[in-house]
């Protein structure tokens, strides 16, 4: 169970002494209370409260981190089943696979995109996230070799997989310190990868066949050392991952069951339909996700999706207020009036380019509302619209005097024309309709 | 310690019927009772719960349809019984969702045309419908009574209400036995709203699917998506107006600027992963009808159900 503020409180040394970087002992029961902070940053806790507290304070899913440097990524620390509830704060890192059996050509080339290839969608530029070496071959070497070849061209976070103890030894001498994660720790070889995985301080993923199985591995990995853990579900079927990862999460956000406490993995490449195994991931709470290197249709779609997904529910994306220009419109083009509700816009901005028709997007600051929404509550008036007019220089751009606003916008016309002075065309509802609607509307 | 999922819900998904087979009253081949999830979606544990229907959507004037899929189809695209045909026989669809775009033309008033249009369907395919009227007030109620006498007996699914516009289709659907889409926009109240208005003017619940609005992939789909999981948590903890079974149609997935743009050697293959990875998620965000447009899209979609399917034991606990 977990303790509230104030029991914990009572555990603290109550000295105020800032130590742990928050003013008082009471502001840092709250955050331990919150899954937000670590009982280690106290240093005058003795271990009995320790134990009492470190069990029920750290966040119910450990964070753990892979790889050095700009392209390492952090996974876990999650607190919610439904993004609504909050919000899923670390996306799932998507890693392409290949095998130590293949052509030193292809492994050059799988490393290069993954370096190399982005998308970006609204302002943020999409990666894939790593390497993950399968050691297919059975050889040390042949594993050490392939490693190696990735190692010269870049430094993205890798997924070692491999069963054998020799094969991991070599493989952690080229990239120990690099904090590859190591995959994978069964009841055959956990004492020497945990061995290893302490040694070299790298990440460990375990599995087991049930539940039980795996939280007796998570125990005897900590006892031994590595507490930076990944769990392996192994499902042999999409409903399988689902239900496996969806207890996973009830489990320990609860924290029922602690030792279950870390970020899953999912090997989507062994799964029957890899794409759909990569979407079940990223909306069910799968972290390191390894797949086949992915069509360049398949990898727009996932990393859109994982955008999406994990894009924070309480701060709607909004778009800056302004004067936006499809295509290069002159000074006859219609102005379109909208709000600055991201999807709003995107979704405006996108049928509006189909039209191929240039023209002018006005937009206002409905503090992220949708047009619906800011209409009820009052947040788009004709005071906004006649602001935004003047602020953005409407009347130096276009010659005429023609306001195109939403169909839900329209109660508001009458009083935008007053306000404004602009003569306004209410346009349809639903953004979709829009070429039409200016295809027989708009005649100057 | 027990090691499975517990939730403790008191409610379920509505069970809702789609389509009339001849011993139900119609002439359809089949008919779908979908809902009645008692869980989140594919936790069920059950052998035999369904899986989402999916649905392909065509229209009876494909001026604004996507080109990708125009392409695809090739001329079938010109005859809406033949459409349908190949979306049942060649496509695999589980149900033909049409849209009336012919009504959309500017001062359209060809009511009679709507009823035939229907029964080109009808006898088409013998999967189960959904009929997507006018969107267009001043021509609701003509155009959906006729598309609900032309399917008399069948249990259409008629599309879409929304909070200013539900009469017309309402008494189209009381009057004939349909079922009827409810839409309102990415919100969970307003959708709860919805229902309630048409529960007061005689709609069951039974004959009530939610369409919480689809943003489409990289356009809000987010939202959507957390719509669909609330409006399932919502069923599951007992509020039966917001119990019915969800539709979801992102419309606007191939209009997308990624689609759109997409190098010709691989539009096809964008169209359809866009379409695919949005009907997958919202499909396990509580989706039960999943419309999609590419053909392409269909044998994916249906593949990954099978997988999804309760058929052993998926858990590891003891």
């Amino acid at each position: 169970m977990a303790l509230k503020a104030l029991d914990i409180y009572k555990l603290l040394p109550k000295k105020n002494c800032k130590e742990c970087g928050d003013p008082t002992c009471l502001t840092f029961a709250m955050k331990l209370a919150g899954g937000k902070a670590d009982v280690d940053l106290c240093p005058y806790l003795d271990d009995a409260a320790k134990s009492v507290l470190g069990a029920t304070t750290r966040p119910p899913i450990r964070l753990v981190r892979l790889g050095i440097g700009e392209r390492s990524f952090a996974v876990g620390e999650e607190f919610v089943l439904y993004r609504h509830e909050k919000t899923f704060y670390h996306p799932p890192g998507i890693i392409f696979k290949i095998s130590d059996t293949d052509t030193p050509e292809k492994i050059s080339q799988v490393t290069t995109r993954v370096r190399d290839e982005f998308f970006t969608r609204v302002g943020a530029d999409l990666r894939f996230n790593g390497i993950a070496i399968e050691n297919t071959s059975g050889s040390a070497d042949t594993f050490a070799r392939a490693i190696e070849i990735v190692e010269q061209i870049a430094d993205l976070p890798l997924v070692l997989m491999t069963a054998d103890p020799a094969a991991l030894s070599a493989a952690l001498k080229h990239c120990g310190t690099y904090r590859p994660l190591i995959h994978t720790a069964t009841l055959a070889n956990r004492k020497e990868f945990c061995a290893l995985a302490k040694l070299h301080g790298c990440p460990l993923a375990v599995s087991g066949k049930t539940f039980h199985e795996l939280g007796q591995m998570t125990r005897d990995c900590t006892t031994d050392g590595v507490q930076d853990l990944i769990l392996d579900l192994s499902p042999d079927s999409l409903q399988a991952f689902i239900v496996r990862s969806t207890t996973i999460r009830q489990l320990a956000i609860t924290r029922e069951a602690p030792d279950l406490g870390y970020p899953v993995f999912l090997d989507a490449s062994v799964m029957d339909l890899q794409e759909a195994a990569i979407t079940l991931g990223i909306t069910k709470y799968a972290s390191v996700i390894v797949t086949l290197p992915l069509s360049p249709a398949a990898a727009q779609a996932v990393l859109t999706l994982r955008q999406n997904i994990y894009t924070d529910p309480q701060k709607p994306i909004q778009m800056n207020p302004g004067l936006y220009r499809v295509g290069n419109p002159g000074k006859d083009a219609p102005v379109l009036m909208t709000v600055n509700f991201s999807l709003t816009f995107f979704t405006l901005q996108g049928y509006l380019e189909s039209t191929r028709l240039p023209c002018f997007m006005l937009i206002v600051d409905t503090e992220g509302l949708s047009v619906l929404t800011a209409v009820a509550a009052g947040k788009l008036s004709e005071m906004l619209v006649r602001d935004a007019i003047k602020k953005f220089a409407v009347e130096d751009e276009v010659s005429h005097r023609k306001l195109i606003i939403p169909g839900y916008a329209s109660p508001l016309s009458g009083r935008i024309e007053e306000a404004t002075g602009w003569k306004v065309l209410v346009g349809p509802r639903d953004a979709a309709e829009i070429g039409e609607f200016l295809h027989e509307e708009w005649k100057q | 310690m027990g090691f499975d999922l517990k939730f403790n819900w008191s409610g379920s998904v509505t069970e809702v019927t789609l389509g009339a087979t001849n011993a139900e009253g119609g002439t359809r081949r089949i008919s779908y009772r979908i809902g009645g999830g008692k869980t989140l979606p594919f936790l069920e544990t059950i052998p035999g719960s369904p899986a989402p229907l999916i649905a392909f959507e065509i229209c009876d004037n494909p001026q604004y349809w996507s080109p990708v899929v125009l392409a695809f189809c090739g001329d079938r695209v010109n005859d809406c019984g033949e459409w349908a045909k190949a979306a049942d026989s060649v496509y695999g669809a589980d149900m033909v969702r049409l849209y009336l775009t012919s009504t959309r033309q500017r001062n359209f008033s060809d009511v009679v045309s709507i009823g035939k249009t229907v029964e080109t369907v009808l006898s088409g395919t013998s999967l189960p419908l959904i009929i997507e009227g006018s969107n267009e007030p001043g021509i609701d109620s003509e155009v959906f009574l006729k598309c609900g006498e032309a399917g008399q007996g069948e249990r259409l699914l008629l599309g879409t209400a929304e909070a200013g516009r539900y009469r017309s289709i309402a008494a189209a659907a009381l009057a004939y036995n349909h079922s009827v889409i409810a839409q309102s926009p990415i919100d969970v109240n307003l959708a709860k709203q919805l229902n309630i208005l048409l529960k007061e003017i005689g709609v069951s619940r039974d004959h009530i699917i939610i369409d919480p609005y689809t943003g489409s992939l990289g356009y809000g789909f987010e939202y959507s998506y957390s719509a669909m999981e609330r409006i399932r948590f919502s069923a599951l903890k007992g509020d039966a107006d917001l119990a019915m079974p969800v539709i979801c149609s992102a419309i606007d997935t191939l209009t997308a600027k990624e689609v759109r743009e997409a190098a010709p050697a691989i539009q096809d293959d964008i169209a359809v992963q866009w379409e695919f990875t949005t009907g997958l998620a919202a499909a396990a965000a509580g989706s039960e009808i999943i419309c999609v447009r590419h053909p392409r899209t269909i044998p994916l979609l249906r593949k990954a159900f099978a997988n999804l399917k309760a058929d052993k034991i998926s858990g590891m606990g003891e």
